[in-house]
């Protein structure tokens, strides 16, 4: 009897050992999900840096001067990391939408999107000034 | 006494499985928040931060200086440039992502700036075209308000010297050294076009000149043109930078 009761508590202990990893494991998931939303403003910073750097010779502007929204579109997809999606629209200084065309590069996988807000001056000799509003995502 | 140590570890060794499993557990979990911290610091520098936005705001500002500079230097008014300016701190004030925006400026008035405007195209072998003006930027966010100054110059100058050799009669070759900056670093143009002065009055130097340029690729190009005068060769080059400012260089090449 004593013997029986014994192998019991072993599966009992043996159970208990295996849930005390597991939640390690399920504490570690948790800490994992708080960075993906960190992850998130990381996005908006590389969607913001992106307009930036574009903008920095005047292309962005001449893109939409010239409203050549394939090569707008292009370029953003060179300078986004992989696997981002992204949907651009482009509004006057009245807030009136002029593109076109939707400059996208696809759909979002998921409704986690991130949103960026920039003031695009072109640097032709007709002066022009737009609004960018750019949403991110991880692409499906 | 064997006995009683092989009773011993066989009773003890759940507790052994539970104390390892513990460990590891620890060992997993500190193993995780040490990385998830090391993250976060990492994640804390790059988030979104207002110095972004600034950047972008002081992106918008340099382009509407070079976008007035180029409708200025091909011959629009110097409220040109106010009026730009105007217009993207009316557009900013509508942006409300962050906060609220303020974008103020002052146009530079000095002994070389009108209005913030310098148009410098003189005889001594340089032109410069610039516009400067001097912004504040507040950013009245939720988590801080921010103020930053800040001064936004954009300038086109060409700076040329050359000099001719005879070839017969009063058939001259001349050679120019032409070199163009945007904010004192090497630019490229877009387009130059050269004139040589015979009796007071301007003409292009074209094919029939045996004009020739090299491009040294770095902002500095060579050249070269024969002309019949009986002087010293006036000359004047007109350059367009690949942001579409305008500037003019007169000089007067003598024989080298």
């Amino acid at each position: 009897m004593k013997s029986k009761n014994g192998g019991q508590i072993r599966i009992i202990e043996a159970f208990l050992a295996v849930l005390i990893v597991f939640s390690s494991f399920a504490i570690s998931a948790n800490l994992t999900v708080t960075q993906t939303t960190r992850n998130h403003d990381n996005l908006a910073s590389i969607g913001l840096q992106t307009l930036v750097q574009l903008d920095s010779d005047g292309s962005l502007g001449k893109y939409i001067d010239d409203e050549d929204w394939s090569t707008l579109r292009n370029s953003i997809n060179l300078v986004l990391p992989a696997g981002t999606a992204f949907n651009l629209t482009v509004y006057n200084g009245q807030m009136q939408q002029i593109n076109t065309e939707v400059v996208s590069n696809g759909g979002f996988s998921s409704q986690d999107i991130t949103f960026v807000e920039y003031v695009c001056a072109s640097q032709g000799s007709n002066f022009h000034c737009y609004v960018i509003h750019l949403y991110l995502g991880v692409a499906a | 006494m064997r006995q009683f140590r092989r009773k011993f570890r066989a009773n003890s060794s759940g507790q052994l499985l539970i104390v390892a499993a513990l460990m590891i557990a620890i060992l997993i979990s500190s193993t995780t928040i040490y990385v998830y911290e090391l993250s976060r610091e990492t994640n804390n520098v790059d988030s979104y931060p207002v110095s972004d936005v600034i950047l972008a705001v002081k992106q918008s500002s340099k382009n509407t200086m070079i976008s007035s500079l180029a409708n200025i230097s091909k011959g629009g008014e110097k409220a040109t440039l106010e009026v730009n300016l105007n217009n993207l701190s009316h557009v900013l004030g509508n942006l409300h992502q962050l906060g609220m925006y303020n974008l103020c400026f002052t146009v530079v008035n000095d002994s070389r700036y009108d209005s913030g405007v310098c148009l410098s195209w003189n005889t001594s072998g340089s032109g410069v075209s610039s516009t400067c003006a001097n912004f504040t930027l507040n950013v009245q966010g939720i988590a801080a308000n921010i103020a930053v100054n800040y001064t936004v110059n954009a300038t086109t100058s060409v700076t040329i010297n050359g000099s001719y050799t005879r070839l017969e009669g009063e058939e001259k070759l001349v050679n120019l050294t032409c070199q163009v900056l945007n904010e004192e670093e090497p630019a490229l143009f877009k387009n130059i076009t050269l004139y040589y002065e015979n009796y007071g009055s301007w003409i292009q130097v074209n094919s029939s000149n045996n004009l020739s340029i090299v491009d040294y690729g770095n902002g500095t190009y060579l050249l070269s043109f024969t002309v019949s005068l009986s002087s010293d060769v006036p000359v004047s080059t007109h350059v367009y930078d690949l942001r579409d400012v305008f500037v003019q260089a007169n000089t007067t090449c003598i024989e080298g």
